[in-house]
């Protein structure tokens, strides 16, 4: 065996000077695609949603212009335009945020499943991988446009646009922050849950008009399981709407607390049970292992995607991960406080926006605040669903539907009951809900205490150690 | 061919015809099946094999005895030392020499180390075409040691072409028995976290429960072997009841399949009889490598081998069944037939029984819990 | 039916099995990867982290090479292919004017190594030798030829170089997208004179290269 023959000092061999540049500017550029264009996205989002007021957009087109336009003061008409305007670029800044978010939740999702699974994942494209969603989706864009020639143009064509709709349009009721909603609809939860079923429409046009029988297979499967799991889905939703007395979104959040006691996951033991049941619905809607038969890929290859390509099968993927986000971010809304922060109250709020049009300053640092505990519990519960996904099997058609309306429904309805029942002992003792709180959230804590302990012993179980290394 | 399989099925007009395969994620190889359904209900499932067909057999009829060895290696290359011993057993026979007994102590260490291989290989699959992604890639994980370990031992991870006819090829390199001792101690606790894994989840005990019951008349009558018959139920098993090589001087269980969880004969007695062989085959090589006996691992096999005209037969239990081979020798040097009779194949057979009112989902299931293997059903 | 007993196991029974499962997940995310970051994050080049039995690329020292064929008789599909002659200069010796090994058909089972009786052949541990073009992977070991060795009466060892040693340099030293061989030109055609082109039927098939 030839002797290895002596590394050059790290400093003086060119090759390794190459490589340490080429690592710097991989760094480089992920840092500014990873920072920037998230960044700059909800940046566009916490100037662009507070501006839906229009006392406070007029008051920023003043501003803006040093004081010498006064829309308030303009024709019906032009108002109109100003607003459109604003809308539409609002639009256009929420579609990009939902195909970015996407796009990084591939990546996370990749590195965290490929670590779960012991093996390194995305490395190789910028700066940890971060940027093989990029080269992902261009890929993608430059690949063949094929539609199958018995199948049915128009619908083919159509079915990713409709999926892609249903996707898009649920960030427009999506609290992002305390006034960052895009559009403070007073029936926001009913919107919400409406406008996701439009997916179950794409899906099934897809299955149907790719003229295959593995995508028509695709296909029902998922109709049936969509259109199953909206009712439990929807029960189990209407608990925070019992426990709030509202539909709105924003009313939801606010009848909950910063504390995690003040959650209503914490507050009522019903609506425990209701968030595992709504947890497991949206799952189900999403497509997401346990309930990916539709595209089950052992099975049926792709489901109802399989005979799409470039970018029409780009939507579909896009609109897979980004439901993650979507759905966690519901989720967060209605079960654990949404953007609610510790510490800060809405009095708080009304103090620092001052008085006039435009808010002051701390208003707005308080905003970006609120945003950023609203996108730090949505990234929690994201994890929470990769890692289900990334465990368990896949279950049987039949089962599925056993478990829809065996399971999932009877437990709806029961929480809903219950809940019902409970908004009478709170008004009865008003101290159950805060003691329940606090017992809830110690019970959840010593049980969390008691996993990571197993966990950790299954390291020691088998003989491994923690080793964070080999990135 | 698909015409002829066409006409075999009756249909009404309202059932689908689906190809399953052959290039399929899990149909484990290149195989295609013809499906009838009649939404997800399956009415007819037929195996249509032949994608792989590489004329091995016929190659033994060219290469001499001794070369044949590699090739022997492709009949199943997620067990390849099966095939290996099968072949050295048979031409043994022929040639009316035994190998040495440091050859036979290190024929069952490799062999069960591989059937360890193979068996992670299967339980991997089937729970990735189940759905859950992971436990494959940590059965994966296992099994890269192990391939690291039969690379120090004969330098190949996937042919090994460790075998030879009077014994093996190579001896045992240093530090190796304590590699695998370890290996090993660590396997056993691997096999307990995977159970705890993936064995008893309940969604993945539900997906094969009482799925695909094969009961143990129809697994005689079909011809199973291997842990496809253990999991029906029937006790038999090669190494204990034909003994052959070292294995009469080792002791341990055989699994058999006796409804764990479901119906006696089922997937998952199929599958769960698959992971207490595992456990077995571990207590094996720890026992043969503690009474290895000292000697010579190649027997005195003259250099041209030339048999004198008859016929042998011999077979090994496999990580599929049993792998038996039928030599025919003319009295050259090159034999006049060689036939390897393979587990998988025999296994298709079953397919076309059980498959009438399973769901697709569930002849997945079935198919991964057979644990066929394409370049073995079409060699 | 499902009995209430039955209803309330099947719900503890996947809270427990999913307990179980999740946290072995968990805990494989704070576990080495297996993954060998293969070629550049690896802490030494991989062909020397193999095991001495590695079946890799054939090898031949040429030196102690005694030209008995015996590698050619034991390789099953045949890609060794030796031609010995005697020398011209000198009849009692003999040369070995052709060993070409073809590594694209190789299979690496190493029967070859085996009956080499100074163990000149050898498997290396070289993989990492993928050309463009598929010609080039026959090693010429015979070019230029050499003779055969013979082997002193007392010879209680062969002197072979370390293994890999003449192999390395011969793939460090070629070019992975080196054209191919140039073989022999082909034969000129016969005397006929070819169709005139005029009376050819349009057609659209390109004429076959001269």
């Amino acid at each position: 065996m030839t002797p290895p023959s002596d590394p050059l000092p790290p400093t003086f061999d060119p090759r390794a000077r190459a490589a340490r540049r080429r690592a710097r500017r991989a760094l480089a550029w992920t840092l500014a695609i990873g920072l920037g264009l998230p960044g700059a996205l909800f940046l566009g989002v916490l100037v662009l949603s507070p501006l839906s007021d229009a006392k406070v957009l007029h008051g920023l087109v003043g501003w803006v212009t040093l004081g010498r336009a006064h829309p308030e003061s303009w024709s019906g008409g032009g108002q109109l335009l100003l607003r459109v305007v604003l809308l539409a670029l609002l639009a256009l800044v929420l579609v990009t945020f939902g195909a970015v978010i996407s796009g990084m939740t591939v990546w996370w999702e990749m590195r965290v499943s490929s670590r779960m699974q012991s093996r390194v994942g995305y490395n190789r494209v910028g700066a940890a991988g971060f940027l093989q969603w990029v080269a992902d989706a261009v890929k993608l864009l430059l690949k063949e446009d094929l539609v199958p020639a018995d199948a049915d143009a128009l619908l083919f064509r159509a079915a990713p646009y409709f999926v892609l709709v249903g996707f898009a349009l649920t960030f427009v009721a999506l609290p992002f922050g305390e006034s960052l909603v895009a559009a403070p609809l007073d029936v926001g939860l009913f919107y919400v849950l409406a406008v996701t079923a439009l997916v179950v429409v794409g899906i099934l046009l897809a299955g149907w008009s790719s003229n295959s029988k593995w995508s028509l297979f695709g296909g029902m499967r998922a109709g049936a399981q969509v259109i199953s799991y909206e009712i439990p889905a929807g029960l189990a939703a209407m608990v925070p709407v019992l426990m709030a007395g509202t539909l709105s979104l924003q009313g939801i959040i606010r009848g909950q607390g910063p504390w995690p006691w003040q959650w209503f996951f914490f507050e009522n033991p019903f609506a425990l049970v209701a968030f595992v049941v709504f947890f497991t619905a949206q799952l189900a809607e999403g497509n997401r292992t346990p309930f990916d038969l539709p595209e089950a890929e052992s099975e049926l290859v792709a489901g109802y995607l399989s005979e799409y390509s470039s970018f029409r099968f780009a939507i579909y993927f896009l609109v897979e991960f980004g439901n993650l986000w979507v759905m966690s971010a519901v989720a967060v809304t209605l079960f654990f406080g949404g953007w609610q922060v510790p510490f800060v109250g809405p009095e708080t709020f009304q103090a620092a926006r001052g008085a006039g049009d435009l808010p002051g300053l701390g208003w707005w640092a308080l905003e970006a605040l609120s945003m950023a505990v609203f996108v730090l519990k949505t990234f929690v519960l994201m994890n929470l669903v990769i890692w289900v996904r990334w465990t368990l099997p896949r279950i049987r058609v039949d089962q599925m539907m056993s478990v829809c309306w065996k399971y999932l429904v009877p437990f709806a309805f029961a929480c809903l009951v219950g809940t019902l029942f409970w908004e009478i002992l709170l008004v009865e003792v008003p101290a159950a809900g805060p003691a329940t709180g606090y017992l809830l959230t110690a019970g959840f804590l010593v049980t969390a205490f008691f996993f990571l302990r197993l966990t950790y012993r299954n390291l020691a179980a088998v003989g491994d150690r923690i080793d964070l290394s080999n990135w | 061919m698909e015409r002829l399989v066409l006409r075999r099925m009756q249909g009404d007009g309202e059932e689908m015809i689906l190809n399953f395969g052959p290039q399929h994620p899990s149909t484990h190889g290149v195989i295609n099946f013809m499906v009838e359904t009649d939404g997800e209900v399956i009415r007819r499932a037929v195996p249509d094999v032949g994608y792989l067909h590489r004329s091995i057999e016929k190659i033994g009829e060219t290469v001499g005895y001794p070369g044949f060895m590699p090739f022997t290696d492709r009949v199943d290359y997620v067990a390849a030392m099966f095939a290996n011993e099968g072949y050295a057993l048979a031409v043994e026979r022929l040639l009316k020499l035994e190998a040495p007994p440091r050859a036979q102590w290190l024929r069952a260490v490799s062999c069960e180390l591989c059937r360890i291989a193979s068996h992670l290989i299967a339980v991997g699959t089937m729970t990735m075409d189940l759905g859950a992604f992971t436990p494959m890639l940590h059965g994966v994980r296992e099994r890269e040691v192990v391939n690291d370990l039969i690379e120090a031992l004969c330098g190949a991870r996937l042919t090994y072409n460790y075998h030879r006819i009077g014994g093996v090829a190579f001896d045992l390199p240093e530090g190796w028995r304590d590699r695998t001792l370890r290996f090993l101690d660590h396997f056993d606790r691997f096999l307990t976290e995977f159970d705890r894994l993936i064995s008893f989840n309940e969604v993945y005990v539900k997906r094969l429960a009482k799925v695909a019951v094969i009961p143990a008349p129809l697994a005689k009558d079909y011809g199973l072997s291997g842990p496809n018959l253990r999991g029906a139920g029937v006790d038999w098993d090669l190494r204990r009841d034909l003994p052959y090589g070292a294995y009469p001087h080792f002791r341990f269980q055989v699994p058999v399949g006796k409804g764990f969880v479901g119906t006696r004969g089922d997937a998952f007695d199929r599958y769960y009889v698959r992971c207490l062989e595992m456990a077995e085959s571990s207590k094996i090589v720890r026992q043969a490598l503690e009474s290895l006996p000292e000697g010579e691992y190649l027997a005195k096999v003259p250099r041209r081998i030339k048999p004198e005209p008859g016929e042998a037969f011999a077979r090994v239990e496999s990580a599929r069944g049993e792998l038996a081979y039928y030599v025919v020798s003319d009295g050259t040097e090159k034999a006049w037939r060689v036939r390897a009779r393979t587990g998988s194949f025999t296994a298709m057979g079953i397919v076309d029984a059980v498959s009438p009112g399973l769901m697709v989902a569930d002849l997945v299931a079935l198919i991964a819990s057979l644990d066929v293997v394409a370049p073995e059903i079409d060699r | 039916m499902l009995t209430l007993r039955e209803y309330a196991g099947n719900v503890g029974t996947t809270v427990r099995t999913f307990w179980h499962g999740m946290s072995v997940t968990l805990s494989y995310l704070i576990r080495r990867p297996i993954t060998v970051q293969y070629p550049d994050r690896t802490p030494l080049p991989v062909r020397q982290m193999l095991p001495p039995r590695y079946r890799g690329f054939l090898e031949v020292d040429v030196a102690i090479c005694t030209g008995c064929q015996a590698c050619e008789r034991a390789c099953p599909i045949d890609c060794i292919k030796m031609v010995l002659e005697k020398d011209p200069q000198n009849p009692k010796q003999r040369l070995v004017t052709q060993f070409d090994i073809d590594e694209a058909k190789c299979m690496f089972c190493g029967l070859c190594v085996e009956p080499c009786p100074t163990g000149s052949i050898q498997h290396t541990q070289e993989f990492e030798a993928a050309t463009r073009n598929l010609r080039n992977l026959t090693f010429r070991w015979a070019s230029p030829s050499w003779p055969v060795y013979k082997v002193p009466k007392d010879a209680s060892y062969y002197p072979r170089a370390p293994l890999g040693s003449i192999l390395r340099p011969l793939l460090e030293s070629r070019r992975w997208d080196a054209p191919g061989p140039q073989f022999l030109p082909p034969e000129p055609r016969p005397a006929a004179a070819p169709e005139p082109p005029a009376a050819r039927p349009a057609s659209s098939k390109p004429e076959p290269a001269p």
